[in-house]
């Protein structure tokens, strides 16, 4: 069966392009455009992996991030948070939240592409 | 009664007496002469007129020389010296040249000359050090005029003394601030308290010789209806006794640098994190077009639309850009070295008066760069909100040194906060006193942001901050050489019986480690402690707050060679008490607790050779963090405490004081139980064990 992947982005421009990629890449993908849709998504179905922009609306990327990984079903999941804050700090913050990675706009497709298929053992 | 009258008095009775005198006589004679004798009786009578005319002609003649040459003079003399008193102090007694007063007049003459050019000197000199302080202060008046901060100097009780014109235009102050008025009539109170209170600290603890900023720090200061920040400097002016009498405060008005800051804040962001977005969606969308060429029209269409729409939001947020880049002045943040110690004292205290909320500071202090007082503030408003989310009453603060950043832990028994909760709390405001800045601004002014963990029911909010700009806070320390190692078999022995603390793991123990200061190497021989210092370990945290830090009169001579090791001298130690005070002081301190101590058999002798005179017992188990240090890396011989230190990674503040080496070592010791635990040592039975085996080694190797 295939991975499933949840994108958490409220930019349609960005969804369109991950989206693409992810599906390219031969896994399933849904959408959430906020911290309550990406939770209520998760709680739906959980996802073998999200793409979490920081900044989204409702409830942002921390809080869903810290939300998930406080849930002991959801610790098999892997989080790479996408952000448009560059500083250290807020990588740091991210890392110390619970994400696994944790990537800064712009990036390469192909790079992103690279580490999700690392990290769900698609090792092609 | 004056000399005339005096003289009048006298002679006249002198007249009087002698004009009695004859009359009598005459009568006398007249009364004698048998009856007849008219004749001779009239004789009588004429003669005797004749002699009473005589001698009151004569009485009269020696009274007005006497009055001329000696009473009249002297009254001259008199009114003449009155005169020069209290009227005219070149006024020159004049007498007539005739006098009996001798070299009377000439003398007094002389005397009021002399006091004449003594008046005159001093008068000039006063003249003279009144101009030279007038063009001083006209000087001072002018430079002060010409800065392009404002400057005020205040006593300790901020009273204004001194301002300048820029002072006024900072505050906004129509007319004048009018002198001796008090300052937080202008200026808000709070930061300027703060700032004192930090620097005047300092000075009572003596760290401003050694400290980067001397008598000076920078804060963030406001006026008094918080309208309008300033960036301000405050300077202490000590008296010639070293005593704080007053201070300068220089300030530039950081509204509208803030204002800047702001906007080139808001630049930057857009500049970078707002760019960021849009080139991501380009490049995704060109690279997946390039990349598929095989694409259907429909997608083709799709991604082709993104990448004009995203290039004609970034031709805009270009011109957007540009129209900022030309607004933009540069500005700062003031912020100051800080030392996490003051930092935590100040929370402890704010807590404290505000609510029950108790705080332990737990770990090595660190150095780091911010503005102290807002972030006091900040952690203050975070603790109290915490306390009320989770109910936890007791804090321990701990300032961590990492690669990047100095992490400032609040850590409580209990649940962490929720991201969603922080980010709500980070909206409040601080006092209007500094023009309504936001916690979340406070942050970002220190380009940080802060979390919370939780981890084994011990939860932690995490802030980093920047290490300190001055890196000679740690290496300023005069490279001394180590002590000498120091072994004596018996010291270290065993204590016969240690219960069940044997067995007890050596993470779960409490330990005071400590370090003296001595006048030198031979206790036997007449060496003294001056300085003896502790620091508790509880439960692996280092507590910092409850340390034991004591100054001691040695009741003799400090070699100067020892005084270049920890600083002290004849003056640090009078009025301090002697080793029979403070030995038993020290010991309440240990209590059960084991003692640590590097090259602890140096100390150890100190102390066990003053036991019985200070009536205590240092009977518990003792650890030697350099033989410790000697079993953990055997493949050196360097376990000075320097060398221990850098090996652990520990940060070395203040070393060469007792207390700045006890902290310092038991920072390595806490690192050395890991170690230990790694090496299969668990309990402290085991740790003694390992080290006496070393001790034994090297007491051989020492008689060989």
């Amino acid at each position: 069966m295939a991975k499933s992947i949840l994108v958490v982005e409220d930019e349609p421009n960005i969804v369109l392009s991950l989206q693409f990629l992810m599906k390219k890449a031969g896994f399933e993908v849904r959408v959430a455009r906020d911290g309550v849709e990406a939770l209520a998504a998760v709680e739906e179905r959980a996802p073998d992996l999200m793409l979490l922009d920081v900044m989204i609306p409702k409830r942002d990327g921390y809080d869903v991030c810290q939300t998930v990984r406080a849930n002991p079903d959801w610790q098999g999941i892997y989080i790479i948070m996408l952000t448009a804050k560059g500083r250290e700090v807020d990588r740091e913050k991210g890392i110390a939240l619970g994400a696994n990675d944790y990537v800064t706009k712009p990036f390469s497709t192909r790079d992103l592409t690279e580490k999700v298929k690392q990290l769900l053992g698609h090792n092609a | 009664m004056g000399p005339r009258l005096f003289l009048i008095v006298c002679f006249g009775g002198l007249a009087a007496a002698a004009l009695l005198a004859v009359v009598v006589g005459v009568w006398l004679i007249a009364a004698a002469l048998p009856d007849g004798g008219e004749a001779v009786r009239s004789m009588v009578i004429v003669y005797g007129g004749g002699i009473a005319c005589l001698l009151v002609a004569v009485i009269a003649v020696l009274w007005g020389y006497l009055d001329h040459a000696l009473a009249a003079p002297l009254a001259a003399v008199v009114r003449g010296i009155q005169t020069v008193v209290y009227a005219n102090a070149e006024h020159r007694i004049e007498v007539d040249e005739n006098h009996e007063l001798g070299g009377l007049p000439t003398a007094v003459n002389d005397l009021v000359r002399k006091l004449s050019q003594a008046r005159n000197t001093v008068e000039e000199a006063v003249a003279t050090a009144t101009r030279s302080l007038e063009q001083q202060k006209n000087q001072l008046a002018v430079i002060l005029q010409d800065l392009s901060e404002g400057v005020i100097v205040c006593t300790l009780s901020h009273n204004i003394l001194l301002y300048n014109r820029r002072a006024l235009q900072l505050l906004h102050i129509g007319g004048d601030i009018g002198l001796d008025r008090s300052l937080f009539t202008f200026m808000t109170r709070q930061p300027i308290l703060h700032c004192l209170g930090r620097l005047t600290n300092r000075v009572a603890d003596g760290r401003h010789a050694d400290h980067p900023e001397g008598l000076m720090a920078a804060f963030v200061g406001a006026t008094s209806d918080g309208r309008h920040i300033l960036d301000t400097r405050m300077s202490l002016i000590l008296d010639p006794g070293g005593t704080a009498s007053g201070y300068v405060l220089t300030f530039d008005d950081d509204t509208d640098e803030l204002a800047a800051l702001g906007l080139r804040d808001r630049l930057l962001r857009e500049a970078t994190e707002g760019l960021r977005a849009p080139v991501a969606n380009l490049s995704a969308a060109a690279e997946i077009l390039g990349g598929n060429p095989t694409m259907d029209v429909d997608q083709q269409g799709q991604f082709k639309q993104v990448i004009l729409s995203e290039s004609r939001f970034l031709a805009n947020r270009l011109e957007r850009l540009s129209a900022y880049y030309r607004d933009i002045i540069t500005g700062h943040w003031p912020m100051s070295d800080i030392y996490s110690g003051n930092l935590f004292n100040h929370v402890s205290r704010r807590l404290k008066e505000q609510r029950d909320v108790a705080t332990v500071m737990t770990g090595l202090p660190q150095w780091l760069h911010g503005d102290s007082y807002t972030l006091v503030e900040l952690l203050n408003r975070l603790i109290l909100k915490v306390g009320d989310l989770t109910g936890a009453a007791s804090f321990d603060l701990e300032a961590v040194r990492g690669d990047r950043h100095v992490y400032i832990d609040v850590a409580w028994r209990g649940d962490g906060v929720p991201a969603s909760a922080l980010s709500l709390w980070l909206a409040d405001r601080l006092d209007e006193t500094l023009a309504g800045l936001s916690l979340r601004e406070v942050l970002e002014r220190h380009r940080t942001d802060i979390w919370s963990l939780d981890r084994d029911g011990v939860a932690r909010l995490r802030l980093p901050l920047p290490h300190p700009k001055r890196s000679t806070h740690a290496t300023d320390v005069q490279q001394l050489p180590p002590r000498p190692e120091f072994y004596d078999f018996e010291l270290l022995a065993r204590p016969g019986d240690l219960g069940e603390l044997a067995h007890r793991p050596l993470r779960a123990i409490t330990y005071v480690v400590f370090d003296t200061e001595t006048t030198g190497l031979h206790p036997e021989g007449g060496d003294e402690i001056v300085a003896l210092a502790g620091v508790r370990i509880v439960n692996g945290r280092i507590l910092t707050g409850e340390s034991f830090d004591r100054v001691v009169d040695p009741k003799r001579t400090i070699p100067r060679e020892s005084t270049r090791f920890h600083g002290i001298t004849a003056g640090t130690v009078k009025d301090k008490p002697p080793i029979q005070v403070v030995l038993p002081q020290f010991r309440a301190f240990v209590g059960d607790a084991v003692l640590v101590a590097h090259n602890a058999d140096f100390d150890l002798k100190f102390l066990r050779l003053k036991e019985k005179e200070c009536g205590v017992v240092f009977a518990m188990p003792v650890l030697d963090t350099l033989l410790l240090s000697a079993f953990l890396h055997d493949y050196t011989g360097r376990h000075g405490l320097d060398v221990v230190a850098e090996r652990f990674g520990i940060e070395v503040h203040g070393r060469h004081t007792a207390l700045g080496d006890a902290l310092v070592a038991a920072g390595v010791f806490l690192r050395m139980i890991d170690v230990l635990e790694a090496r299969g040592i668990r309990t402290l039975d085991e740790a003694l064990v390992a080290t006496s085996a070393l001790v034994a080694a090297r007491a051989r190797l020492a008689d060989v």
